[in-house]
Formats: structure tokens, C-alpha cells, sequence
């Protein structure tokens, strides 16, 4: 096989453009909003809510069908109950936040496996849960690149709000900022990129496109900017190796992504020379090292 | 005191709810103008709320706070808010530099970047604390007191005239907390009123002019000295009760085995 066939052919199908252009798209927000997540250490509580939204897809799927805009507000109105319910959860009874979203996700994913297993489609559930390239249609393309652009957009906007809603609430709110504004836009767009990111990544793994480009980025980066742009560089490169590694190897999409994106985050993990394994191992003065700080004289 | 004061903080019958509570009872008391103030009292006194209050946070049962004078024509003095040391995400990716230019972003509008204006300000604070060589650290890389001068230096860059510290001193240690309490006295002396809760009367005897202390209700406020008088202590601290006082005797060691 040659360079061409390796890297061009794949891509003169249709179907091919669509799923790489839907995933380079989603890893612009993924890889900003992924920063978000692992700074605000919201990482697993985004992994259940991506699970729980299967339910609302195999509602709408039951009732009107693989419509686009009806899958899409299922998934929309799935996620959201989850993060309402947890909250009320949490607030009226004794049950403590993480318990209350770990527990309601988990019946939430069973439902939908539930529901999906009964549907009566050619499908079957992997395709909703690990993703499948095949499944982007245009008007989920579109789908795609409208929620894409208004998450850059209010990254573009909003980067100091952002930041130090992210850094320093308290801080924010006491120079005017407005932080329960910025942390409802920022679970509203996480909500959003998730369920446009489901026809490539499916539930289980829709969460990876965000975070590991994300822990990455993280690993190398002393400026918010810069873990930002790098997340997003990171994120891109990892859905176009995944795409293809799922043309040629004949994996299911989702997966092939992660795992490419893992291998960044593995790599990253042990080779950051100031905050990954390597740091640790090869720098022989503890003084030099982040976690102590320099001695005062 | 030989200069006539005006005062910039008032606070004129002010009553704050914690839940069931009453956090603030029935509080009057002044800030003057350019004066270092600790809140002292104990655990629950209302030290933060008091703060938080001022910010206008929280919502006041009664009473109301005024800040600065009563000049129509005179601008409200800006606050700066320096948070709890353990509430500061450290690994951030952000720089000392970084820290101090967050202090000018309030006064940004959308889309405009840091002007020539807002990096001289930033350039002087971090001078002013002498972080300059330090610019570039990532904050997890600096001692305590760094750590502590880093957000000194954004309340410096905002251009706040009443800065308001919750609890500076904890987890500072002995080097870190004399160099801390050698900075808000200089601030004093330049006119910058300071407020801080401060759960060490130690610390708030060395390092401030002026005290409240505070048990919900004002028990005491004026000069640190007369405020932290033996009997106030004891009448906001221990309610006049000992502890020796009390029907269940204290744990006895002598049961321990060998």
C-alpha cells in the first residue's frame, strides 16, 4: 500500500468526508471544552453524563424514527434530566452529589441499552454506543459544524470570562463577573458537543474526543492559551489517524479515535519533561522539580 | 489620632442570615480611610461573612453598608478580594504574570486586549513585591510567600483602594508570614486601607493599627490594642465559661496502657 492509498483513497467516498470533516469539527469544541473539564476536575462527572444519554436516542428513534433533529433533543433532553435530577438529588435527600450522578447515569445507560435492544432497526447497539462513520448523514454534518462554531466562538468571546470562572470563581464574581452564567454556558455546550459527537464516537466513548487531548495538552502547558491551542491541535490529529486507522484496520470509529488519542496521552504521560514521568525520573536536583518549591533564601 | 479621619467603610446596623442564624448581628462599626483592620473572633463569628458582605454577596437582613463618602460626585472605592490560600488551584496553567494581568481584565471590554497601560500596571505591582524575576514561573514553583505576593500583586493591578484578605496568613510559615505582615503595614503607611480576618490575635496585634472583634454581635472596635484587651477576649472567645468548668471531665491519659 502506498501513501496514496493510504491517506487519499479512503477519503474520495462520500461518507469518508463526512465522518472526518464531523470529527475534525467536533475536536475544535472537544478539544477546547475537554480543558474546561480537567481543570474544573468535571471529568467523570462529563463520562456520565454521555452515558446517560442513550435513553433520549432510543425514545426518539422508538417514535419518530432516525431523524436527526428528533435523536438530537432525546439526547438533549436525556442529559438534562440527569444533571437536573442529580442536582435535586443531592440537595433534597442525604445521597452527596457524585453519588447521586453516579447512580442515576448508570439507570439512565440501562434503559437506553434497554430500549435499543428492542428497537426494530438492523443496528445494533454498538453502533450507538462505540460509534460508526458510516452513520453521518449531511444534516448531522450540519448539525455538527453549527454547534462547533458557537462553542469557538464563545471561547473567542468570552476567553478572559472563561479563564477566570475557571481559575478563580471568587475572584470573578468579585470584580463583576457573572460565574453561574459561564459555568450554565459551559454545561449547556458540553451537553451540545456531546450529543453531535455520538454518530463517530458513540456514547461510551464520546467523551474521549474531549478529554484526552485535554490531560495531554495539560501535561505540557504553563499558559491557559496554550493548553487551549495545543488541545484542539491534538484533538484534530487524533480523529484523522483514528479515521483512518478505522478505514484500513476495520475498527468501529469511536474506538479507533481513542485509542489514537490515548496514544498521545500515554506518550505524554511519561515523556513531559516537567510534569510526566520523565520529569520526575531524570531531573536529579528535587529543587528542580514542580511539586517543591525553590528554597527561599 | 492627630489627622481627621473620614471613614470609607460604614456599617450601619447591619444583619446578616446563615442559614437559621444570625452570622451578623445588629453590627455599627466604621473602617476609617487608609487604616490596616483585622477581623478577629472565634470559629463562626462572622469574620468571612463580614467580608463577603462588603462584596455585597450575601443578602442583609437589616441595616445597610455604605462604601466611601457621602459625596455625590465622588467615585465609589473599588475593592480587591485576595481568597483563602487553600482554594487556589496550583497546577493551573498559568504564570505569575498571568495571576497579576487577571487583575486588569475587569476593566477590558469584549475584545480588547491588554493595553500599554494595563502591562505598566502589571509590571509595577509585580515590582512592587518583588516578583519581577519570577515573572515567568508557572505558581505551582514559588515558596508560600510567593504564593501570597503573586495575589497581592493582581489586588495591586486591579487599582483597588480597600483591599479585603480572608484569612492571609494560614499555612504561612514563620519567614513567609513576617514578610506578609512587613507588606501590609508599608500599605498602610502609604494610605491603603486593608481589611483582613485574622484568627491569631498574635498576628493581629504585630501587624494591624486598627481591630473588630467580633462574636455576631461588634464587641469591641477602634486601636488593635484596646480592642484585644484581656476582657474582650474572654468576652468574645470563652463567654466567661473555663474550660475546666465543664461536667464531662476532659479525656485522662492515665488509662492508656503501657
Amino acid at each position: 500500500m502506498n501513501l496514496h492509498e493510504l491517506i487519499v483513497t479512503p477519503f474520495t467516498y462520500g461518507f469518508m468526508q463526512r465522518g472526518l470533516l464531523s470529527a475534525v469539527l467536533l475536536s475544535l469544541s472537544g478539544g477546547l471544552l475537554g480543558c474546561i473539564l480537567v481543570l474544573r476536575r468535571l471529568a467523570l462527572m462529563g463520562d456520565a453524563l454521555s452515558h446517560s444519554l442513550l435513553p433520549g436516542i432510543g425514545l426518539a428513534w422508538l417514535l419518530f424514527g432516525p431523524s436527526t433533529p428528533a435523536l438530537f433533543l432525546g439526547a438533549l433532553i436525556a442529559g438534562l434530566l440527569t444533571a437536573l435530577g442529580s442536582a435535586l438529588l443531592s440537595r433534597l435527600t442525604r445521597v452527596k452529589e457524585d453519588s447521586a450522578f453516579g447512580s442515576l447515569f448508570i439507570v439512565f445507560f440501562a434503559a437506553g441499552v434497554a430500549l435499543i435492544s428492542k428497537l426494530p432497526t438492523q443496528l445494533s447497539l454498538a453502533h450507538f454506543l462505540f460509534g460508526n462513520i458510516l452513520g453521518v448523514s449531511p444534516a448531522d454534518l450540519g448539525l455538527s459544524a453549527a454547534i462547533s462554531g458557537l462553542t469557538v466562538a464563545a471561547f473567542a468571546i468570552f476567553y478572559r470570562s472563561i479563564l477566570l470562572e475557571t481559575f478563580d470563581p471568587i475572584f470573578f464574581r468579585a470584580t463583576g463577573g457573572h460565574g453561574g452564567l459561564v459555568h450554565a454556558g459551559f454545561l449547556a455546550l458540553t451537553v451540545l458537543n456531546l450529543v453531535a459527537a455520538l454518530q463517530t464516537m458513540g456514547v461510551v466513548l464520546a467523551l474521549g474526543l474531549f478529554l484526552l487531548p485535554a490531560v495531554s495538552a495539560y501535561l505540557w502547558c504553563d499558559h491557559f492559551a496554550r493548553m487551549l491551542l495545543l488541545s484542539v491541535a491534538l484533538a484534530v490529529a487524533g480523529s484523522l489517524a483514528g479515521i483512518l486507522l478505522s478505514y484500513h484496520a476495520g475498527l468501529s470509529s469511536g474506538a479507533a479515535i481513542v485509542l489514537c488519542l490515548g496514544v498521545f496521552f500515554i506518550g505524554s504521560a511519561l515523556l513531559s519533561p516537567r510534569y510526566g514521568l520523565a520529569g520526575r525520573l531524570f531531573v536529579a536536583n528535587p529543587d528542580q522539580r514542580p511539586d517543591s518549591p525553590p528554597k527561599v533564601k | 489620632m492627630s489627622i481627621a479621619t473620614h471613614n470609607i467603610l460604614r456599617f450601619r446596623d447591619v444583619s446578616v442570615h446563615y442559614g437559621e442564624r444570625l452570622a451578623l448581628d445588629h453590627l455599627t462599626l466604621d473602617i476609617p480611610c487608609g487604616s490596616s483592620t483585622a477581623i478577629v473572633g472565634p470559629n463562626g463569628a462572622g469574620k468571612s461573612t463580614l467580608l463577603r458582605a462588603i462584596l455585597g454577596w450575601l443578602p442583609l437582613a437589616s441595616g445597610d453598608i455604605r462604601l466611601g463618602d457621602s459625596h455625590p460626585q465622588h467615585l465609589l472605592p473599588r475593592l480587591a478580594y485576595l481568597p483563602q490560600r487553600q482554594a487556589v488551584d496550583w497546577d493551573f496553567p498559568v504564570t505569575v504574570r498571568g495571576v497579576v494581568e487577571q487583575g486588569r481584565y475587569a476593566s477590558l471590554r469584549l475584545f480588547r486586549r491588554l493595553g500599554e497601560a494595563d502591562h505598566r500596571r502589571v509590571d509595577r505591582a509585580l515590582e512592587e513585591l518583588g516578583l519581577t524575576e519570577l515573572a515567568d514561573r508557572q505558581i505551582r514553583r514559588l515558596s508560600g510567600g510567593q504564593q501570597q505576593r503573586v495575589f497581592l500583586a493582581r489586588a495591586l493591578a486591579q487599582g483597588a483602594d480597600i483591599f479585603l484578605l480572608d484569612e492571609p496568613f494560614a499555612g504561612l510559615d514563620l519567614f513567609a508570614t513576617e514578610e506578609l505582615t512587613h507588606i501590609l503595614r508599608a500599605w498602610e503607611a502609604q494610605g491603603r486601607t486593608v481589611l483582613a480576618a485574622v484568627h491569631d490575635l498574635e498576628l493581629a496585634r504585630r501587624g494591624f493599627t486598627h481591630g473588630v472583634l467580633l462574636d455576631a454581635t461588634l464587641v469591641a472596635t477602634g486601636p488593635i490594642d484596646t480592642v484585644l484587651s484581656a476582657a474582650n477576649i474572654d468576652r468574645a472567645f470563652r463567654h466567661g465559661r473555663c474550660v475546666h468548668d465543664r461536667e464531662t471531665p476532659l479525656p485522662h491519659t492515665t488509662d492508656f496502657p503501657p
